[in-house]
């Protein structure tokens, strides 16, 4: 038997809301109440303000059953991956079971852990609101996706798709990855490319004496200072810089 | 199908098998879940965390009865496999969906510098 508690609606990022729909928990029927679905848990509350939360992780699956010959009613059922102790709340069957009393064969907490589900049925009076009371349980099941997943890493992908834009707003020069600031460059540059560098350098040095920390050697400013693409770089001796800008 | 219009859900997806299954977008397929229960249905959505949805769907529980859902959202973490319907061509689908992203990735974006758009 499932001992309600007494817990608080959730006050917000609430979904939906939906009255007069009754919970049958497991085949017993809570009676009429009020379903939740926010974006951190689905809740029910009946008339007395006892209810139960579930966590969308616990969740496996949710569907709009119109068959009237599995259930006398069209109803959302809810598949939850846990077993609803005594205490309201679903336990998530795949960690460790603590107070969980009743999982004995059930306690395998190998990936299968599935063993133990709860069904859940929330029938609405209003049979239209399936659909919506549906669709925002998806939303919120989106919101929690899998942390033992491990190829939903942020760490990896966060900023891994290389965007045009966003590139460009950090360098400068939205195409070439390669692109280095003044100190980084000098450290990369090979032999070659210092001779290069200084042979341009006594160029500018001769034409433009004054302006010789300015025209075209890279100062410590960072390299979108220099809009216009018509400073000499020696970087501009590979080619690199041919196309990437539009201010011609 | 459409693309997401998450860069964290297109860059998952371009990087797994996952963008196989979005190619399934339309597609009547089973959808074997962990728990040994089955759904057979329309493919409507799949996400990048391969959170499946499908309609008109066929569902066996884990003791075999039958009963059908209109609509069936299942997580990704409770899917064990999904049929691939045999007429569909793999190797196709996940190259039109990588396609579309790199569209999308091209002219999403928007603001200035079209010209210099990395597709030919």
């Amino acid at each position: 038997m499932v001992v309600l508690k007494s817990l608080p609606p959730p006050s917000e990022g609430v979904r939906l809301q939906q009255a007069e729909t009754t919970a049958v928990l497991g085949g017993k029927r809570l009676g009429s109440g009020t379903l939740f679905v926010a974006e951190a848990h689905l809740s029910w509350f009946d008339g007395s303000g006892m209810g139960f939360c579930l966590e969308y992780p616990s969740i496996s699956l949710h569907a709009i059953s119109r068959d009237l010959s599995s259930f006398p009613e069209e109803h959302l059922y809810v598949m939850v991956n846990a077993k609803l102790d005594d205490e309201g709340d679903a336990e998530q069957q795949d960690k460790a079971p603590d107070d969980s009393l009743e999982d004995d064969e059930e306690s395998d907490s190998d990936s299968e852990g599935s063993r133990t589900i709860t069904e859940i049925r929330f029938v609405p009076s209003d049979k239209s609101a399936l659909e919506p009371m549906f669709s925002a349980m998806c939303e919120c099941q989106a919101l929690h996706p899998d942390p033992e997943d491990a190829d939903t890493d942020d760490d990896d992908y966060e900023g891994e798709e290389y965007d045009v834009e966003e590139a460009e707003q950090e360098q400068g020069h939205g195409d070439i990855p390669t692109f280095y600031t003044y100190e980084e460059g000098l450290s990369h540059l090979t032999s070659e490319g210092q001779a290069t560098l200084d042979r341009l350098e006594g160029m500018l040095a001769q034409s433009v004496a004054q302006q010789y920390h300015m025209a075209g050697v890279r100062t410590d400013e960072p390299s979108t200072a220099f809009e216009d693409g018509m400073e000499v770089d020696s970087s501009s001796i590979a080619g690199q810089f041919d196309d990437a800008d539009v201010d011609h | 199908m459409e693309v997401s219009h998450s860069i964290r859900e297109r860059t998952i997806a371009e990087n797994s098998l996952v963008i196989l299954l979005q190619g399934l977008h339309g597609q009547v397929t089973t959808v074997d879940l962990r728990d040994e229960s089955t759904a057979r249905g329309r493919v409507i959505n799949v996400d990048a965390f391969m959170n499946i949805r499908l309609e008109k769907v066929l569902y066996r529980d884990r003791r075999g009865r039958m009963s059908s859902m209109d609509d069936l959202f299942v997580t990704g973490r409770n899917v064990r496999y999904v049929h691939i319907p045999d007429h569909i061509n793999i190797r196709e689908t996940i190259e039109s969906q990588l396609a579309k992203i790199h569209r999308v990735r091209n002219f999403g974006a928007g603001g200035g510098r079209k010209e210099y758009s990395k597709k030919k």
